[in-house]
């Protein structure tokens, strides 16, 4: 047919006019070559804040991979290395004394759509904050809804003083992961 | 209605109310036009194409990808994109949309739709499957378990898995081996779910889309492209008919036998000097009595309309056609049209073939009254018997005046050579000719095959087959 240069050319630029205009270009073509540091088995994870005072792992729950630092882009599903082995914590205790500003990093919690572990901070008998150190979700959706909910479910924490919070409709697995996090780094601080 | 015992079509009345109109040669249309926008359409088609391949390459990063179940996934949206706007294209195809209707005329437009139509409703089909595996894989789940959770807790994906099997349901009905166990009519509102069932999965597309999450101008085009088809569907499908139809208010005067199998209705209408109508359109008609009020079909004008007055003449082929020959005068008529590129204006060259198989010469008798006077026209007709030469006296007249040559080929097809010599027998100037041909659809595409061989341009030949 006649009319086949025009169909080559109208998918090429209409390809090439998608590719190039995106802000980030595509991520799945440019960010090979940044992620590559990590393996193509080890994918980066979201860490919207690296916990701050990490020290290494603690505790006699080895944990399976350490926090990874923070590059851009979610990720599916967990870390690797973790085949068949229930979610481990990722303990950053600062100090087993009860004075003072401590934060600790809770559990990795699986929910449906991914995984989330959260660093809580105490001052003295308050819990000042509570950051998220990993977050690994399925897909973008999974992504959006986790990003809307986490202020909320930090707003929560942080206003009864507990894990033993409302949640959040239409994300009950996810504010059920937060606040199971919430509670076993509460645990290693030892706060009551 | 007595005055409908007073209508006749007869060509002689006609060309001498309009000759000095008729005796004016025909502009011929510049085929490069017709080319261009051709080109234009495809080139608009594949650019969308290339870009919806290019949203599924944006939406994923590499660190998704090569996750658990990120290779699944992303297959999973490729199919879903490219499958939808695959189905996008389909409503269009079939929208009746104006600039495009007259450049492919809906003959072919319908053909493609029925092509293509396997590609989207496959691709959809696999989008379901791999976006399932890829997500049970990422939640370490089993296929079925996360089929549930995606109904019970992902936004819009209930409507979207009723979408989903209302489109395989109407897809399995229209495999050929079911299609032709069912009634035209049975399956033609059946298949008009399909609006419903891409309506109902529009929605988890804009919320869960991993190409639109996030990405507000993907999100913003992908709308507005939906946005508008459904909008040229409703214009050119609901609308522009419905005005029409009220804007002619046509109603059956009088039927006509014309043999036993063959019958002429005359409608009666108002403002039909308005109507833009070329020889050999048709129209999609619509007969509000009982029983068939719910089904339109289409049928050629048999004669140029000469207002009040319209003519169409129809053969008993389908259940439909079969009650029209005993339609009451007084019924009123809606229409959709006129369609169809087997017109004059489409002219290449000054001088015509015309090929009508059996009741296909109505379009062709109305086009030759479009051809002005000694163009010399030559008329093959191809008929089975004696008796299916309806409209004779009619298209004899017409021939006459126009200086022009009649064959009719009367017979069974055992008996009658009608492949390449013997037209060029009848024909020999044929190259200098356009050919237009209607008929049935395996009529058409004989008849194509044979011009083709013998050295016709296909800008030259032009076509409308009837579809039982």
């Amino acid at each position: 047919m006649k009319k086949i240069p025009y169909a080559i050319s109208g998918v090429l630029i209409g390809f090439v006019a998608v590719v190039t205009l995106h802000p980030a270009g595509a991520p799945m073509l440019t960010a090979a070559k940044s992620s590559t540091g990590a393996g193509p088995s080890r994918p980066a994870s979201v860490s919207s804040s690296p916990p701050q005072n990490a020290t290494g792992p603690v505790g006699p729950s080895a944990p399976s991979s350490a926090p990874s630092t923070s590059s851009s882009g979610s990720q599916v599903g967990q870390q690797s290395g973790t085949s068949g082995v229930t979610p481990s914590s990722t303990s950053t205790t600062q100090a087993s004394s009860n004075q003072g500003i401590r934060s600790a990093t809770g559990a990795s919690e699986q929910y449906g759509y991914g995984v989330i572990s959260v660093t809580v901070t105490v001052d003295n008998q308050r819990i000042t904050n509570v950051s998220v150190a990993n977050l690994q979700v399925a897909e973008s959706y999974s992504q959006s809804i986790a990003q809307q909910v986490i202020p909320m479910l930090k707003r929560q924490v942080l206003a009864a003083q507990s894990p033993n919070i409302n949640g959040i409709s239409g994300a009950t697995y996810t504010a059920e992961a937060y606040a199971t996090s919430v509670q076993s780094a509460l645990n290693k601080l030892h706060f009551s | 209605m007595s005055p409908a015992a007073t209508v006749t079509f007869t060509p002689d009345q006609r060309s001498r109310q309009s000759s000095g109109a008729r005796n004016v040669p025909v502009p011929v249309v510049a085929p490069k036009k017709k080319a261009n926008v051709l080109a234009l359409v495809i080139f608009i088609a594949c650019l969308g194409m290339g870009a919806t391949v290019g949203l599924s390459l944006i939406s994923e990063t590499h660190s998704e990808f090569v996750a658990r179940g990120g290779v699944n996934m992303f297959i999973g949206n490729l199919t879903a994109l490219v499958g939808t706007y695959l189905a996008l294209i389909m409503v269009l195809v079939v929208s009746r949309l104006s600039f495009v209707e007259t450049v492919l005329g809906q003959d072919r437009l319908v053909r493609l739709h029925k092509t293509l139509s396997p590609w989207p409703i496959s691709l959809i089909a696999l989008h379901v499957f791999f976006t399932t595996i890829g997500y049970a894989q990422a939640a370490k789940t089993g296929f079925w378990h996360q089929f549930g959770t995606f109904i019970s807790s992902f936004p819009n994906m209930l409507t979207a898995t009723i979408g989903f099997i209302l489109m395989m349901a109407i897809a399995a009905i229209s495999i050929r081996a079911i299609r032709s166990r069912l009634r035209r009519e049975t399956w033609w509102s059946i298949h008009l779910a399909m609006y419903l069932a891409l309506a109902l999965s529009f929605a988890h597309i804009i919320a869960l889309g991993p190409a639109f999450v996030g990405h507000p101008l993907a999100r913003a085009l992908w709308i507005a492209s939906w946005l508008g088809t459904a909008g040229v569907v409703l214009v050119y499908r609901f609308l522009l008919p419905v005005v029409r139809s009220l804007r002619y208010s046509l109603k059956v005067v009088e039927v006509k036998q014309e043999n036993s199998e063959v019958s002429s209705i005359i409608l009666k209408g108002t403002n039909l000097e308005k109507l833009r109508f070329k020889g050999g359109q048709f129209f999609s008609w619509r007969f509000l009595a009982p029983g068939i009020w719910w089904q339109a079909h289409p049928y050629s004008l048999s004669a140029m309309p000469k207002p009040p007055y319209l003519r169409l003449t129809v053969k008993n082929l389908g259940d439909h056609s079969g009650s029209l020959g005993s339609i009451k005068p007084g019924t009123r008529v809606l229409i959709e049209g006129p369609y169809g590129t087997l017109t004059a204006h489409s002219r290449q060259r000054q001088h015509a073939l015309l090929i009508a198989g059996g009741i296909g010469v109505t379009a062709l008798r109305a086009l030759l009254e479009e051809l002005p006077a000694k163009s010399k026209p030559v008329v093959i007709r191809r008929v089975r018997s004696q008796e299916d030469l309806v409209l004779k006296a009619e298209v004899e007249a017409l021939i006459k005046h126009r200086r022009g040559n009649l064959y009719e080929l009367i017979g069974s097809r055992r008996h009658i050579k009608f492949d390449g010599p013997a037209i060029q027998k009848m024909v020999p100037d044929i190259l200098h000719r356009d050919v237009y041909i209607c008929g049935s659809q395996s009529f058409v595409d004989g008849i194509i095959e044979i011009v083709k061989d013998i050295g016709v341009n296909s800008d030259s030949i032009h076509f409308e087959a009837f579809s039982i």
